[in-house]
């Protein structure tokens, strides 16, 4: 196994794709410091309503929660596909099979550097939250006090979670199709649509009577887990419907079912 | 005792779900230190072995032994290096960093590269990106990474395949080299000349079954001589009273003779004598190209 992490993650390191992402997630955060520092000081410029007070540090990791979904988790999505799909693509599954490490090993090996890059990307999230927390708490003349370190940890868990969960929809996708444009197509059409769709519609049937199938997806967990990150800072919000713990674990089990999934394809399929 | 066969199979099959039987009960046999050739045409069943032999395919039936262990069984993996069809990189790194991945799942030192590098003369261009790279320098880094190991087996699926005149000599110079030694190579190749010119001994298969394997020289058959006279007829029934109508044919307007050539004085001073003029007179070999031909059933030039 150490073989393989060695590997993936020499070949994942400098990898565009990833390095691109790095750029578009701190990008996202800084655009949408920048846009809610401006509505806050122009109320009048746009019907929204956002407080100066979300935008200091004692709120950043709150605020840095609206870019894990679905925009980050998009990203996720894409990523996941790429990864997955072009060792298809560029016939390099072959070359890393033919190489001595079982193929159940190669493959929780890529998982490992997967899930250690989507830590990345959610630790350079927070960080240039926080940093434009500090710029814009420093230009209001607010003093600078951070969130406990506990609700960092669980913000930052919960991103990657939220992360790895949508990178594994990417990366089982791009086991099963065996190609990386295919893949991440149809994981964005699911994540973007399909799913708000079908969740819409099982929401209404019957008067409700069946939300809680449309609870099991995971954009709805996904987002009452984000959504739990909130304070009186961001005024008043309707409770989710799934606890924060709930969608833990729903999002944990899709993430572990995922990967064993596409295991088992990697293990029984010929390499063609 | 050391076991001499470094990859045995038995009744190795492979069906697809389509129904397509690609390969039908092989029965291959390399022996240690020898340079194979697994010679076909295409789509006759060499890559989807090849594929098998390296665990990247499982057989429908049969049974294979690879360096001493079932296909794909890591301790046999380790023992084996392998280049099947198009080499696989990362595009956008570079030809010594893809080397030095495959040497971490290889779990091969990194100084390992910088030697295979130089094995196959590609140091000097090894910064470039893969992408880059032509089919020839492609090559020779697949070539490169299935010799990082330094394996005992090496299994090379049509590694000339793309490469103009100058790269396929340059390659096949490669593999005699690498073939030195105690390592063995098996080939796989679709060029006659190419398995004539660089293997020991040869398989031949077509349409997904082995149907010879031998030595080059066993493959070509005995020697002969080839007889150009006239009146031919005449030569002909003198020929057939000289050494009896089993070992002599006419081809093409010649005589074949199946006979040692060292007897070619002696059939000239006859044939003179007899009033016959003779205008050639030659030891005569089957080409292998022939040999393939009426092995696989395939027509020439079609």
């Amino acid at each position: 196994m150490i073989a393989t992490i060695k590997g993936e993650w020499r070949k994942n390191r400098f990898r565009p794709a990833f390095l691109v992402s790095s750029g578009i997630i701190g990008a996202i955060v800084v655009l949408v410091y920048g846009v809610n520092w401006y509505q806050a000081l122009h109320p009048a410029a746009g019907d929204r309503q956002v407080s100066l007070l979300t935008l200091y540090p004692d709120q950043f990791v709150n605020s840095v929660m609206g870019a894990g979904f679905p925009l980050g988790a998009a990203m996720a999505i894409v990523l996941g596909a790429l990864i997955a799909g072009s060792e298809y693509s560029w016939g390099t599954m072959k070359t890393t099979l033919t190489q001595g490490p079982g193929r159940l090993t190669t493959w929780f090996g890529r998982v490992v550097v997967f899930a250690a890059w989507m830590a990345i990307l959610t630790l350079i999230l927070f960080a240039i939250g926080a940093a434009a927390s500090v710029v814009v708490a420093s230009f209001e003349g607010h003093a600078i006090a951070w969130p406990a370190a506990i609700d960092i940890a669980k913000g930052i868990g919960a991103i990657w979670l939220v992360f790895a969960v949508n990178g594994a929809i990417g990366l089982a996708l791009g086991v099963l199709i065996r190609n990386s444009a295919a893949a991440l197509g149809v994981g964005l059409i699911y994540v973007l649509a399909v799913e708000i769709l079908a969740v819409g519609f099982i929401d209404s049937l019957n008067g409700g009577a069946y939300r809680w199938i449309g609870n099991l997806f995971v954009g709805q967990n996904a987002t009452a887990l984000l959504q739990s990150f909130t304070s009186p800072a961001f005024g008043r919000s309707l409770a989710p419907s799934i606890g924060a713990e709930q969608a833990v674990l729903v999002l944990a089990a899709y993430f572990a079912g995922l990967v064993i999934v596409a295991a088992a394809l990697i293990r029984q399929r010929d390499v063609t | 005792m050391e076991n001499m066969t470094v990859v045995e199979t038995n009744g190795l099959t492979k069906r697809y779900g389509n129904g397509v039987l690609a390969v039908d009960s092989v029965e291959m046999s390399v022996r240690r230190g020898e340079v194979y050739g697994f010679l076909g045409p295409n789509g006759a069943g060499k890559t989807t072995t090849l594929r098998m032999l390296v665990g990247l395919i499982r057989p429908s039936s049969g049974t294979a032994t690879v360096a001493g262990y079932p296909p794909g069984d890591p301790a046999g993996m380790a023992r084996i290096g392998s280049l099947v069809e198009a080499p696989g990189f990362y595009p956008y790194m570079s030809g010594r960093e893809n080397l030095k991945v495959v040497a971490d799942f290889a779990s091969v030192n990194h100084k390992r590269v910088e030697e295979v590098l130089d094995i196959v003369e590609l140091t000097s261009r090894a910064g470039r990106k893969f992408g880059t790279y032509s089919t020839g320098m492609k090559q020779r880094l697949g070539v490169a990474a299935a010799l990082l190991k330094d394996p005992e087996l090496l299994i090379l699926d049509e590694p000339t395949s793309g490469l103009d005149p100058q790269g396929m000599a340059e390659m096949r110079k490669l593999i005699k080299d690498i073939g030195q030694g105690n390592r063995t190579v098996l080939l796989s190749s679709h060029l006659l000349t190419e398995v004539e010119q660089i293997c020991d001994r040869v398989g031949v298969i077509s349409r997904g079954k082995l149907v010879t394997q031998s030595t080059v020289q066993e493959l070509l058959g005995e020697e002969g001589v080839l007889v150009r006279a006239q009146p031919v007829d005449h030569a002909y029934e003198l020929l057939a009273s000289m050494f009896g109508s089993a070992v002599v044919s006419r081809q093409d307007g010649a005589i074949r003779l199946q006979t040692d050539p060292a007897g070619s004085v002696e059939i000239n001073s006859r044939l003179v004598a007899a009033g016959i003029g003779v205008s050639e007179l030659r030891p005569f070999e089957r080409s292998l190209e022939e040999a393939f031909f009426q092995l696989t059933g395939e027509k020439q030039g079609s």
